[in-house]
């Protein structure tokens, strides 16, 4: 007789091949922002579950349609088996371009680091050439950039080398006339190192502003780009590089992200889609800044001394901060300060998914998926959306012309940070 | 993190609660394990369109005969809800509704008759206006034209099974829409986005014209793909462009209709300033004291806990983690109480798919005030409260009560939750 008290066999299913946990229930098909836009993607439960039954290690790879998943991860989100579809769709793709190669454009766009580095580095030149019709054509004739995207811009001096030159503890500190009672590391990314550094200043001013001691460890780009664009060894290769230098920090030094997508990785991807060793704990004690300011609120550390921002904003919440499952903190957040008048727009993918929307066969599908986005932010009649992720506020800012910026902007700015 | 009240669940008996608790003031956060079946299976709201679920005989009115089954079954979910949660409950989903931008018709007195994709009349309460034309109870012709290669509706298949029950001129034709070629598959939901587009709208329309022939006064049902977002707009043109009312059945998973229903309800909750907590299926509750302290939810990286004081649990039941099947046992995942169920296999199911399901009865059993009670009756804990198909001891597809349950517990339990 068999024992009633036998451990639940679904567990072992779902451990033993956890593509058996999809029910086929087309949740995920009908919130994909690709699929809802364009007839030739077959939807995230063709090409991810329903495929993968008959993908096999020793074959030779499928890959048609797969590179129009953008990797937004909504279909991860709103499965209500949490099966793991994206990750599906991803590895396959990769598996497919170690077997016939990846392009010079996704090899390019995979590196962002060194392409930023370089960027950097040439600031005026690389800015003047992102912007000039002719470099753009040439661009995208050779490269597969779309010349109508904007580049972002380069700036010269990075977050890393303001971080070294500044006078430290900044004098906020004393001034609270306490010891500092946390310590973070801040995982500021690619983005804020070599384009918005103005970002990554006033996530330590308002940290520092709370009497918490910043340290900014040295780091390597958090891998995102590298894994949607089908370069998963050189992803792991920056996620070993991290997790071995955050693995190192004291145990009570929290990590903050201020990028949702490099936050997602360090949380979940360098564990669970990269399985690099040791990447639990280090994404156990990661945080994105707006998460981890409302965590100090809550724990009565946040300080409320408010300055007015009399401002009507627009709040658009990324794909990827839906993947963290924390909610909407940054939301929660700025109704704390006063004159805040903040409402939601909510209208999905903005269609731009890191480097998909770049690509010169993506960038129209891209602005199609945002129109659904552009036009409630122009019905709005709002001059001003607020965004976690940097390249949502790209995408805003080229599709509706408005003005974009990170919640936290507005937190710096409430705390008298000009 | 704090909350005011927790309601776990993303279904119509979540939203229901959610909604409810809003309009009462309080600030409800939606915590979410994934989409649950309203956005990809609904397309009407049923609250009884059959007394019990051999009955032939549909329901022709449903808030007298819920009244009718609370009398004679005082176990049953919609008794422990009350019919007063029922008619307030329908009453505040109708005027969101509205509220949100959508037209529907129907109300609690009398349900509607409406033909499913495979010809079947089934009784429905409330229906979006897009459906209304296609009530059984009127008698002008009806023809249903379905689209060559869209395997969702067989309209050859609809007309035949619909004039053995319904005494009036039935036919069925089929069209080819422009730019689906034949050997091309496609879903509903890739025609309903094309028929947004005005010119294919006109093209379609024509089509269908010089198929028909000259008919007056009949009525055309298509499937439900009549737009996504602007379907009030596309329906009415639509409809213009024919020359007669047409009406929209609904297809087989991925429901538009639900997806429309679906994605405005919760748009319109998060512009008003629900927050909702995606990807994080609930896994643990804390009770201390006969109270739930706090739930765990998995979340990137590592556990969140979700601090209320009081929580609503409004989930579906197997399909989105409000418990989980073994071979021997089932088990909820907040207090991890076993749910009773057959230890037979095979006693589970019914073999044929239309039949009561025993599986689907599994659930929590609920105190009068709908907390989720324990093998010896007592509540699990005081201030949580169970709403939808979580809820032990009914069959809501042999009876079409499906949304009428979500609606009176959702309700019921947004209520217990304020008071608690």
């Amino acid at each position: 007789m068999i024992s009633d008290d036998l451990e639940m066999v679904t567990d072992t299913v779902e451990e033993q091949a956890p593509v058996e946990a999809c029910t086929k229930c087309t949740a995920c098909n009908t919130v994909c922002p690709v699929a809802r836009n364009t007839e030739i993607f077959r939807g995230p439960k063709y090409l991810g579950p329903e495929s993968e039954r008959y993908r096999d290690q020793h074959e030779a790879s499928v890959t048609a349609g797969l590179d129009l998943c953008s990797g937004c991860k909504l279909c991860e989100v709103t499965c209500p088996s949490q099966v793991t579809i994206q990750e599906y769709i991803r590895r396959a793709q990769n598996k497919g371009a170690e077997e016939k190669g990846r392009t010079l454009r996704d090899w390019m766009l995979g590196h962002t680091r060194l392409l930023s580095a370089f960027g950097s580095m040439t600031a005026p030149l690389a800015n003047f050439g992102n912007r000039n019709p002719l470099v753009r054509w040439l661009m995208e004739k050779i490269v597969g950039i779309h010349r109508k995207r904007p580049l972002p811009r380069y700036q010269f001096l990075t977050f890393e080398r303001w971080f070294k030159r500044r006078r430290t503890p900044s004098a906020t500190l004393p001034a609270r006339g306490r010891e500092a009672t946390r310590t973070v590391a801040y995982f500021y990314g690619c983005w804020v190192n070599y384009n918005e550094r103005r970002l990554g200043e006033m996530v330590v001013h308002v940290l520092e502003r709370n009497g918490i001691q910043v340290i900014v460890p040295k780091q390597q780009c958090c891998g995102i780009p590298a894994v949607v664009n089908s370069n998963m060894d050189l992803a792991r290769k920056y996620g070993v590089e991290n997790v071995q230098r955050l693995s190192g920090l004291p145990e009570n030094v929290d990590i903050i992200a201020s990028s949702t997508s490099c936050g997602l990785m360090l949380k979940h991807d360098y564990d669970h889609l990269l399985e690099i060793d040791g990447a639990r704990p280090v994404g156990a004690r990661t945080y994105d800044i707006c998460e981890y300011l409302w965590m100090l609120h809550e724990a009565g550390e946040l300080s409320l001394d408010f300055q007015p921002v009399e401002t009507r904003l627009l709040y658009h919440a990324p794909c990827h901060l839906k993947s963290h499952g924390i909610g909407y903190p940054a939301t929660r957040l700025l109704h704390l300060i006063p004159g805040v008048h903040l409402e939601e727009v909510d209208e999905g993918c903005c269609g731009i998914s890191g480097t998909f929307g770049v690509k010169v066969e993506k960038y129209d599908l891209s602005m199609k998926i945002g129109s659904r986005l552009f036009a409630a932010v122009k019905a709005a009649g709002s001059d001003s959306v607020l965004a976690d992720c940097e390249t949502c506020r790209l995408q805003v800012e080229h599709g509706t012309g408005a003005q974009s910026a990170h919640p936290l902007e507005i937190v710096a700015r409430a705390y008298g940070y000009r | 993190m704090k909350f005011d009240v927790a309601v776990v669940g993303s279904g119509l008996a979540a939203l229901v609660a959610a909604r409810s608790l809003q309009k009462a003031g309080r600030q409800p956060v939606l915590i979410w394990p994934g989409l649950s079946s309203l956005y990809f299976v609904y397309a009407t709201i049923d609250v009884l369109g059959y007394p019990d679920s051999t009955s032939k005989e549909p329901v022709e009115h449903p808030e007298e005969a819920v009244g009718r089954l609370i009398r004679d079954h005082p176990d049953h979910p919609y008794a422990r809800a009350g019919l007063p949660a029922l008619r307030d409950g329908t009453r505040l989903l109708v005027e969101w509704l509205r509220e949100a931008g959508f037209s529907w018709q129907g109300s609690l007195d009398r349900n509607l008759l409406l033909p499913t994709a495979i010809g079947t009349p089934k009784p429905s309460c409330l229906a979006p206006d897009s459906m209304a034309a296609g009530d059984l109870q009127r008698r002008d012709p009806i023809i249903f034209c379905g689209f060559e290669g869209h395997e969702d509706f067989v309209p050859e298949l609809a007309a035949s099974n619909l004039s053995r029950s319904w005494q009036h001129p039935v036919r069925a034709l089929r069209i080819r829409l422009p730019r689906f070629e034949p050997g091309r598959q496609f879903t509903s939901i890739d025609v309903a986005r094309s028929f947004e587009d005005a010119a294919f709208r006109r093209e379609v329309a024509n089509r269908i014209r010089v198929a028909m022939g000259d008919k007056d006064g009949v009525r055309i049902g298509v499937p439900a793909v009549l737009g996504l977002t602007h379907d009030s707009e596309v329906h009415a043109q639509f409809q213009k462009e024919l020359g007669h009312a047409v009406f929209e059945i609904p297809t087989l998973p991925p429901s538009v209709l639900g997806l429309r229903l679906f994605d405005r309800l919760r748009k319109h909750m998060q512009e008003t300033g629900v927050e909702v907590i995606w990807n994080a299926p609930a896994h643990a509750a804390e009770v201390t004291d006969g109270a739930c302290r706090r739930i765990h939810l998995k979340s990137a990286g590592r556990d969140q806990q979700i601090e209320a004081k009081a929580y609503v649990l409004a989930l579906e039941g197997a399909v989105d983690g409000a418990m989980r099947a073994g071979v021997h046992t089932t088990q909820d995942p907040f207090f991890h109480q076993r749910l009773e169920q057959s230890t037979v296999p095979t006693e589970r199911t019914n073999e044929s798919l239309f039949k009561a399901q025993p599986f689907a009865q599994v659930g929590y059993h609920v105190s009068d005030r709908l907390q989720p009670i324990g093998d010896d009756g007592r509540p699990l804990a005081t201030n949580v409260f169970v709403a939808g198909g979580a809820i032990a001891g009914y069959d809501p597809t042999g009876t079409k009560s499906r949304g009428g349950l979500a609606i009176a517990t959702g309700y019921r339990a947004a209520q217990e939750a304020i008071a608690a």
